[in-house]
């Protein structure tokens, strides 16, 4: 797995000339309000080589921001603070005045080989350092909650910073990070000769890369649960089918379903054994589960004139969750697998799409449509309450991260199709325009090993 | 057995429809080449014969056929009034004999509201609300194929009430 991801970050960082292209916008929202205050003091550098382009420290503090959670103090007001870089040096004191829950300190060592060593400490600037144990008041120094050191290619240095980030983000909310994560999604742009491209690039939208383009449309792209391929639809033979590629092999796509009628909507089984999609081979459309190493296809909804598809699956790969029409109008369903009995999800509005299930099972994220205006919404599985998370309308394509805190999606901003993204509690959202051409149909990754 | 003799008859009643229309029109253009005629100056100008009820119908239908698309509501599959007839004019056409060997593409499109995924599965059922059309008024399942381009690909870039009208829509695709 190791090698594996080595290989899959050199591929990326071959590409970083690219990175201006896609560029966060970031819209202030509420939710600032609340986030936490920490500190990223910039990464010392030792090294005969001249200091790295990428800015570590500005990197990690970006994807703080963007989680919503946090927001780090700038860099030059750090500056003019405290600019050490050993957790024994932080200044307690001076980071608890300015109200700093947390100091990141950390280096970047060149080794004689090239190679680059990333070491980093977490400083939580409110820990108590004195505390009562068997009645005697000792001291503990607990103030240092993470720490850690890895020796990795130079070339790789920003998808670590992202690394980084994750470690940060988890020591003080208790939840996995997912800023070392990738997005994948469809780029228009009519003034190239083909211009339906799938793209892939880091969370941040940064490094993106080509990973098929088409004179035909492109929709539905799906990773894989291994992050090694993607299924999508493609219009390259004049009309919808579903492929797959292997991300990091060349010529390695294939074609897996082109049935008459309409081939869409992949989705991959959480064991990566199996793949859910919509096909209207046998008149209407209706979800099949393809299983992947038979090549044989199941045929999971049988309903007679109604549209099913978009189906996704629950985290624990019982049943699928679809779109159907069969009671007027499309609303979302969960049909399990075994006992291929529907429910219905969805009772608000008249038009319901596109849910996919947070990874603990306990919010369902869709698109719902209200007074005529689309908008990601999230609706609690357990008291069925929705509450819609976005101010854009014609909202598509909601994504979780795969830690379920951030939904990205497709959305129109000042007449251009554009990529946005919005925390699962709606108090936070930030824009991802391209600098040409439309972009949508976003998806976000499994977590990289 | 029912829908292909309400098909012929159909086509029977379009055709009528257009030898109608066209009786009109003859009369126009008798009226209009009368005073070019006269005109001393001029060189002789033969007036053309007369022409055939079924070339008048046919020129009729030729460029009541210049419109290939017909448009639909939101999230419906239900071709309007003026569709419909649009789509008669095709299918008269499409169900002659001498074009049984015309295959015609029916596209079906969307708008950019909702999910692409469903505005896939949207659009080939307004690709198939058009081919029934045809097939009613007697063009065989043989000459169509339908194809749904969801919201892929539509007519209009906007993103206002007047795109989307335009986007919604099935279209015709053959040569003729």
């Amino acid at each position: 797995m190791a090698r594996v991801s080595g290989l899959l970050l050199g591929m990326f960082f071959t590409f970083t000339v690219q990175a201006e292209e896609v560029k966060l916008d970031f819209v202030i929202s509420d939710g600032l309000d609340s986030a936490r205050p920490v500190a990223v003091i910039p990464f010392a550098w030792k090294g005969l080589a001249q200091q790295p382009s990428q800015d570590v420290a500005t990197v990690i503090s970006s994807d703080l921001r963007r989680s919503g959670r946090f927001n780090p103090m700038a860099r030059n007001q750090i500056r003019s603070l405290q600019e050490v870089y050993r957790y024994e040096d932080v200044n307690l004191e001076l980071w608890k005045e300015k109200g700093i829950e947390a100091v990141a300190v950390g280096s970047i060592e060149e080794q004689p080989d090239g190679r680059l060593k990333i070491s980093y400490d977490l400083v939580d600037v409110f820990q108590r350092e004195q505390e009562v144990r068997n009645g005697e008041l000792v001291n503990v120094n607990r103030n240092r909650i993470d720490t850690w050191a890895i020796i990795i290619p130079a070339k790789d240095l920003r998808f670590y910073a992202h690394k980084v980030a994750d470690r940060i983000y988890e020591a003080l909310t208790g939840e996995k990070g997912a800023f070392a994560t990738r997005i994948a999604y469809v780029s228009v742009n009519k003034s190239l000769e083909k211009p339906y491209s799938l793209m892939i690039a880091d969370s941040d939208g940064y490094a993106p890369q080509t990973l098929f383009s088409s004179y035909e449309p492109i929709m539905s792209p799906a990773w894989s649960p291994d992050a090694q391929k993607m299924a999508y639809v493609s219009f390259e033979n004049g009309r919808s089918e579903v492929w797959m590629q292997d991300i990091y092999k060349t010529n390695s796509r294939r074609r897996v379903a082109a049935f008459e009628g309409i081939n869409s909507a992949p989705s991959f089984s959480p064991d990566g054994r199996k793949l859910a999609l919509t096909l209207s081979r046998d008149g209407n459309a209706e979800i099949y589960v393809l299983d992947l190493n038979s090549q044989r296809f199941s045929r999971i909804t049988r309903s007679i004139n109604s549209i099913e598809t978009e189906a996704s699956w629950t985290p624990d790969g019982q049943s699928l969750l679809f779109t159907s029409d069969r009671g007027r109008g499309p609303q979302i369903y969960k049909q399990n697998l075994a006992s291929n009995r529907a429910f219905r999800l969805t009772w608000e509005g008249n038009y319901n799409a596109s849910a996919a299930l947070t990874p603990d099972g306990k919010t369902m994220v869709l698109i719902n449509r209200t007074n005529g205006i689309f908008h990601v919404a999230v609706q609690d599985m357990e008291t069925n309450a929705m509450q819609t998370l976005t101010e854009t309308s014609l909202d598509e394509s909601p994504s979780l991260a795969p830690n379920g805190s951030m939904v990205i999606y497709a959305t129109v901003y000042r007449g251009r199709q554009v990529l946005s993204v919005v925390s699962t509690d709606g108090r936070f959202k930030a824009r991802l325009p391209s600098r040409q051409g439309e972009v949508k149909a976003p998806v976000w990754s499994p977590y990289l090993n | 057995m029912s829908i292909n003799k309400l098909g012929k008859g159909l086509v029977v009643l379009a055709s009528a429809t257009f030898l109608f229309a066209c009786a009109g029109s003859d009369d126009s253009s008798s009226q209009d080449t009368v005073p070019v005629v006269q005109e001393p100056t001029q060189p002789t100008v033969v007036t053309p014969p007369p022409k055939s009820p079924e070339e008048l119908a046919k020129e009729a239908n030729d460029a009541a056929r210049q419109a290939r698309t017909v448009y639909f509501d939101f999230d419906d599959d239900t071709v309007k009034a003026e569709g419909r007839t649009l789509l008669e004019a095709h299918a008269w056409f499409l169900s002659k004999p001498e074009n049984a060997g015309v295959v015609v593409e029916v596209q079906g499109h969307c708008d950019e509201r909702g999910t692409p995924a469903y505005n896939l599965a949207l659009g080939e059922r307004r690709a198939k609300a058009v081919a029934q059309i045809l097939m009613l008024n007697g063009v065989q399942a043989s000459q169509i194929k339908t194809v749904s381009h969801g919201e892929e690909k539509p007519a209009n870039p906007g993103h206002d009430e007047a795109a989307w009208e335009e986007n919604r829509r099935g279209v015709l695709v053959y040569e003729g």
